[in-house]
Order: C-alpha cells, then structure tokens, then sequence
C-alpha cells in the first residue's frame, strides 16, 4: 500500500511539475502592435470596431490605433521610421510600393498568405492584391508587400433625369458608347445659360482616353516616355477638345472655380467619374443616377480606366510579425469589415463572392453597379505612377498638361516638347531604383 | 564692497541659469539638426534607405534641375513683396498716426491679419481669387466692366495674386513698427524744420524717412528672410507648386524633394544652398547700411 502511495505521489508530482513547465508557455505574453492610418469618420469607426473584434479574438494582443490627418499621414509615417518606431501595421499607397519595398521596411507576405486560415486567397480580386507584388524589378509580380485595403474602380456615372429632359435614351449597361457617340449625345445634354447652363459631361479622364486609344505614359518596360506617341497625342487633343471645340464640358476657368463634383451634385452635368467612395454622397442626390460603361475608342473599340488602391503594409521590423499579419488581414478582408464597408458605401468588397452577391443585390443606387465589378476584372488598371520609383516624371507632365486645355498650345506641340523633360526625370528614377539593388545585394 | 561683488556674482549665475533653457533648446533643437543637415547635405540620405556619402553629388544635381531654377526664380518673384509690403505699411502707419476718431480700431483691424493662421488666410484668398465668384473679378467686373484673370491657375497672374496676399497679410505688424517709429521721432525736429521753412512733404521727406530708417532696415532685413521661406500659402492654395511650376518656391521644391520623394539628403543640400543665399543678402543688406540707414550720428 505504502509502495502504491509512493507511486502515486512520484506520478502526481511529475504531472505538477510538467503542468508548472508549461503553463506559461500556454498563457501568451500580452502584445501590443501598432497600427497608422488616415480616414474620416466612418473610416475609423469600423477600423475601431474590428479591431476590437481582432482584440476579442486574440486577448493577448492589444492594438495602439494612431489616425492621423491624411495630409500629415507620410510625414508622420516616415519620422517614424526615422525614430525606429516604424508602426507595425500601416496604410501604403499603392504607388509608394516600388522605394519601401526595396528598403527591406515591409515584411513579405507571400508565407503568411499561403498560410493562413482567415481567408483565402483566391476569393481575393486578383488585381488587387497583385499591385502589391514586386520583384525588386517590376510591380505586379513577385513578393507580396501588402493586403489591399480597397479596390476603387473610376466608373462613369450620369445623371438620368437630365437624359430624360435632353431626350437622349440612357446609355445600355451592356454596351459602351463610341467617342463619337458620347460626343453626340454631350451636345445634346449641353443646354442652357446662366445658372440653368447644363453641360453633357465634366472633364474626360485623361487616362481613360489614352488608354483606351491604346496608348500609355511608359512602354511596356516602363523605361520610356511615350507620350509623343501619336495615339497618346490623338486620345490628348480629343479630351482638350472637347472643352475647347466642342464645349461639351465646362471651361477650365469655370471647371477651377466650381469643379466637376459640385457641378454634378447640382444637377448641371449630365455625366461625371466617381470612385466608389462618393456613393453616400450620390445616394443624397435628389436625382436619378446610375453607371455607364467608359466609352470605346473607335481606333480600338476597347474602354479603359484607372483603379486606385490603398494597402496596408505590415513593417519588417515588427516584434510580433504574426500577429502583424492578423491584424492586416483581419482589417483588410474580414468579412463583417467587408460588409461594413460597402454597406456604408466606402468601397467595393475585396471578397469576390461578397461583391459578386450581396454587394451585386444591394438596393441602393447605381443600379448598374455590375460596372465597378466590370472595371476591376475587365478593364480597369494601375495608375501609371505605379511602375516607377517616383512621380516627378508624371508631375512634370500634368504641371504642363494645362497649356493644352488652355488651348495656349497643341497636345502635339505639349507632348513633344515635354517628352525629354519626362524622360529624364524618369532615367534619374530609374537610377534611384538601380542604385538600391545594388545596395541591397 | 565684499557684498556687492558676492551679490553681482550670484546675479550672475542666476542670469546664467535664465538664459540656459534657451541655449539648450538651441543645441538640442537647433544646432544638432543643424550641422546634421549639414552632414546630411554630402549624402544620399532618404529616410528610407540609411545614408551614403555622396560628396557635391546632390549639389551638382540641383544647380543642374530645371525645376530648382524655376523655384529660385519665382522666390526670387515673390521678393517684390518685401518693398511693396514695406511701402504701403509706410503709408498705413502715417494715416493712422494721426489722431483721428476710430485710429485705435483701425490699428486692430489691420493688425488682425498677422495674428490669423496662414493656412485660413490662404483659403480666405483662394474664394477671393476664384474666377468666377471670387469678390476680386466680380468687383473688377462691376466697377471697371473688365474680366478678371484667372488669379491662381493663369502663371502670369499667380505670382502677382501671391504678392498681392503677402502684402496684406504683413503690412498691418509692418505698420505697427512703424507707428512707433513714428511716435519716437522728437516733435522739436518737427518744430525746427518748420522754422527753417519746410512744408509738409519736405518734413517727410527730411525728417520722417531718415529717422526711421533703422526700422525700414530692420524690416526689409526680417522681410527678405520671411520672403525666402514661403511656403505655407503656396502649398495650400496652389496645386503642385501651380500651373507649370510658376508658383512653386524654393522651399515648396525643398519639400516636395524631402516628402513626396523621400530625398532628404537632396533636400539638405538644397536647404543650405537656400540657408547661404539668405545669407548673402543679409550680409549684402548689412553692408549697405551705412550708406542709407541713419544711427543718429
């Protein structure tokens, strides 16, 4: 009896001495990750809401939320890397991808996606998370630095109660309109003077017309300014002169003194660019509106527009690299957030099968909204600024551009004399680019 | 006598202990950052990459970038305000040192100015020159039957229109030195000048503006100093340093170098290539002095 008693003793001990080993390693240590954004309001509301509910679920973890202004924001970002207090987690625009992924700030991702179970991966629009991919030498392939925090497609919206008055059928959902026939249809909307003034469209994105001439900025290396290229020259003077000839939009002293935006709110232009993000706006409107597909260019018969993003980054110098990567993750595709959000009307969902189902069967306006969906699977792109390691080559060209809708010079005359300027703006960028991988081998 | 000296040299060390916190803050707060630009100014410094040493690189760069001399130029431009700025506070500070009903709240009115926030002021200014229902053209419109320009966005006129905002914005303090340079002026010169047989411009011309030159000088010392810094009003009311960069100043293309395109060491260089150019005026200011300021002597 004393032998079992012994026994029992030997073995309840060792339990209590294994359970005492490893009772801390069971109990987390508590954590706190910071993360950096900019937003309004509504933005950091639901930004606080989930990160409660990251918090809830991982009690060990606390999340220190900074929101600064959105102007401050890369100021404030970058003293703080400085100060080796790099936040954890922080909002990257998309185009600053290129210099801080090359500086080895930004953790890589690609590990932590595959292996993750907070979502999956291929429910994620494809474009959106490959403009966060960059292999030291081009974006969109390569490394993932970032989870995207929206998708913004630049749709084409028109206000249908002017249609009506202007007796012009609402454009098909389903087929694009050719320049010529926006042009057609502008003039008719253009009535009016004065205060009753209407004009058919605001000012035509550049990108979507050169674009869709099938021109661009940069080859497909990204190593030339192309923009003497005829095609680029064409799609120019044919947005200039839609203001200047035509006088389809409004000038350009009256598109500075009141801009597009509020014009369209007013009620005083027929058709106008939004990004997602203006829906709550429009859905105050006291006018019908909807979505209609970018026009063709009758030199291509294709359409084409811009997508913006956003991303958030998570810095390679985080303690708690994991953790890090829940939050991105969980700020960035959980799917209560993703329903917030396009609910509210801040953005498109991320999620494939959400956007595509209760995003698709929402009943608010644009009732066309199947075209924001369009632009980031069929025609939507990256801004051009996204392929190179700065902007002041993309800045001398729209410092300059203004001569053009001034009519104070031809988009030959502009692109041809601007083009050396861009290009060694560009060749100093690309210089940038080419000394940090030296560096960093 | 023992005691005085005691008590001088305790004064002393309290003067000492006074004055601390004010070299502190400038070795720590000034001077450090200060020859660290310096430093900096040699390297490819970029907050984030680290720093290489890049000896007169950056240098040479800038006197070779188009934008840099478009910047200088309209710094340069926007100088005009100083004198401009100094003449009407001139003119100003003469109207309200007169004795008249209401003097003291037009001091304050015009004072107002100085004490609001740059930031305000410049969007204040951005409606005032709006082409369309900006209060400038639409008086402009009303009164001379003319069209304005398009202040802001024609590059002929945006200097001007920021010329035109500085000078307000400055020319009520500017006035407030004057009016008690004015008030200092002994009246027996006054008096003297009229028994010698001088009328009124003559007592302006000889007694007022030599008299209160060591203010002017102080001014147009302080003013070129500001003048060569603009920045806040250019950020705000124009965008990308204005139609084809004609509004962009040194400081704004220092900026954009050191923010948007993360090349502080760049920015540096351009910094102090700035911090001389100032340099050089003042001394240029300094050494003309005697010719025109009047020390009493």
């Amino acid at each position: 009896m004393r032998k079992v008693s012994n026994r029992l003793l030997i073995l309840v001990s060792c339990i209590l001495l294994v359970l005492v080993t490893i009772t801390p390693a069971l109990a987390q240590n508590p954590i706190t990750i910071t993360f950096m954004g900019h937003g309004h309001p509504e933005e950091h509301e639901i930004f606080t809401r989930l990160i409660e509910k990251y918090e809830e679920r991982y009690p060990h973890v606390t999340v220190n939320y900074i929101n600064v202004p959105p102007a401050e924001y890369m100021i404030r970002l970058q003293a703080m890397v400085a100060g080796n207090q790099t936040p954890d987690v922080f909002y990257l625009p998309a185009g600053d991808l290129m210099p801080w992924a090359d500086s080895g700030l930004l953790a890589d991702l690609t590990e932590l996606v595959a292996n993750t179970d907070l979502f999956d991966e291929a429910n994620i629009w494809p474009e959106a998370l490959a403009r966060y991919r960059y292999d030291g030498n081009m974006v969109g392939q390569g490394p993932l630095w970032a989870l995207p925090k929206d998708v913004g497609p630049w749709a084409l919206a028109y206000n249908a109660d002017l249609f009506k008055e202007a007796g012009v059928p609402l454009p098909d959902p389903d087929v694009p309109w050719t320049w010529d026939e926006f042009l057609e249809n502008a003039r008719k909307l253009t009535r009016g003077s004065g205060n009753d003034r209407k004009w058919g469209a605001a000012f035509y994105t550049l990108e979507a017309a050169v674009w869709a001439n099938g021109a661009d900025w940069l080859d497909e290396t990204k190593t030339r300014v192309t923009v003497d290229d005829s095609k680029f020259i064409e799609a120019l003077q044919w947005v200039a002169d839609l203001r200047l000839v035509h006088q389809v939009t409004p000038t350009r002293e009256e598109e500075q003194s009141m801009g597009g935006y509020s014009r369209f709110i007013n009620g005083q232009i027929a058709m106008f660019p939004m990004g997602p993000w203006d829906q709550p706006a429009f859905w105050r409107l006291p006018f019908e509106w909807d979505l209609m597909p970018w026009p063709v260019s009758p030199n291509t018969g294709k359409n084409a527009t811009w997508i913006g993003s956003m991303g958030f980054a998570v810095s390679s110098r985080t303690k708690n690299l994991q953790e890090a990567f829940n939050l991105a993750a969980f700020l960035a595709l959980d799917r209560e957030g993703q329903q917030l959000n396009y609910e509210l009307g801040m953005a498109v969902p991320n999620l494939i099968d959400m956007a595509e189902t209760g995003f698709l069967n929402m009943d608010k306006p644009p009732a066309n909204r199947k075209e924001f969906l369009r632009i980031i699977t069929d025609y939507g792109r990256r801004p051009i600024n996204e392929y190179t390691y700065d902007n002041e080559w993309i800045d001398a060209f729209w410092q300059g551009v203004d001569a053009v809708y001034a009519g104070r010079k031809t988009a030959a005359e502009f692109c041809k004399e601007i083009q050396p300027e861009m290009q060694s703006l560009l060749d100093r960028a690309i210089a940038r680019q080419e000394q940090q991988r030296q560096r960093n081998r | 006598m023992q005691t005085k000296v005691s008590i001088y040299k305790q004064e002393k060390r309290w003067a000492y202990l006074f004055v601390l916190p004010a070299v502190l803050q400038f070795f720590l707060f000034g001077a450090g950052p200060l020859i660290y630009s310096l430093y900096a100014s040699f390297t490819d410094w970029n907050v984030l990459f680290g720093v290489r040493f890049v000896g007169l690189a950056n240098y040479r760069e800038i006197l070779v970038t188009e934008r840099f001399w478009k910047a200088v130029y309209n710094t340069f431009f926007l100088m005009l305000g100083t004198p401009i700025g100094i003449a009407c506070a001139l003119m100003l500070a003469l109207a309200l040192n007169r004795r008249t009903i209401g003097s003291k709240l037009f001091r304050v009115i015009y004072y107002l100015p100085s004490v609001s926030s740059v930031v305000a002021i410049s969007i204040l200014w951005t409606w005032i020159y709006n082409y369309d229902y900006g209060i400038l053209n639409t008086l402009l419109r009303m009164v001379f039957g003319v069209d304005g320009p398009n202040w802001l966005y024609d590059p002929t006129w945006i200097k001007p229109s920021l010329i035109l905002m500085g000078v307000w914005r400055s020319f009520g303090a500017t006035a407030i030195f004057y009016l008690a340079a004015l008030q200092n002026i002994p009246q027996v010169y006054y008096e003297a000048a009229k028994i010698d047989g001088a009328g009124p411009w003559q007592s302006f011309w000889r007694v007022t503006l030599p008299l209160i030159t060591p203010i002017t000088f102080y001014l147009l010392v302080m003013g070129v100093i500001g003048n060569m810094q603009s920045f806040a009003e250019i950020h705000v009311m124009l965008s990308n340093g204005g139609t084809e960069y004609s509004g962009a100043t040194i400081v704004y293309f220092l900026w954009q170098k050191a923010f948007q395109n993360y090349e502080m060491g760049f920015a540096c260089a351009v910094a102090w290539i700035l911090g001389s150019i100032i340099f050089i005026l003042t001394l240029l200011q300094f050494k003309t002095m005697r010719h025109w300021v009047y020390d009493g002597s």
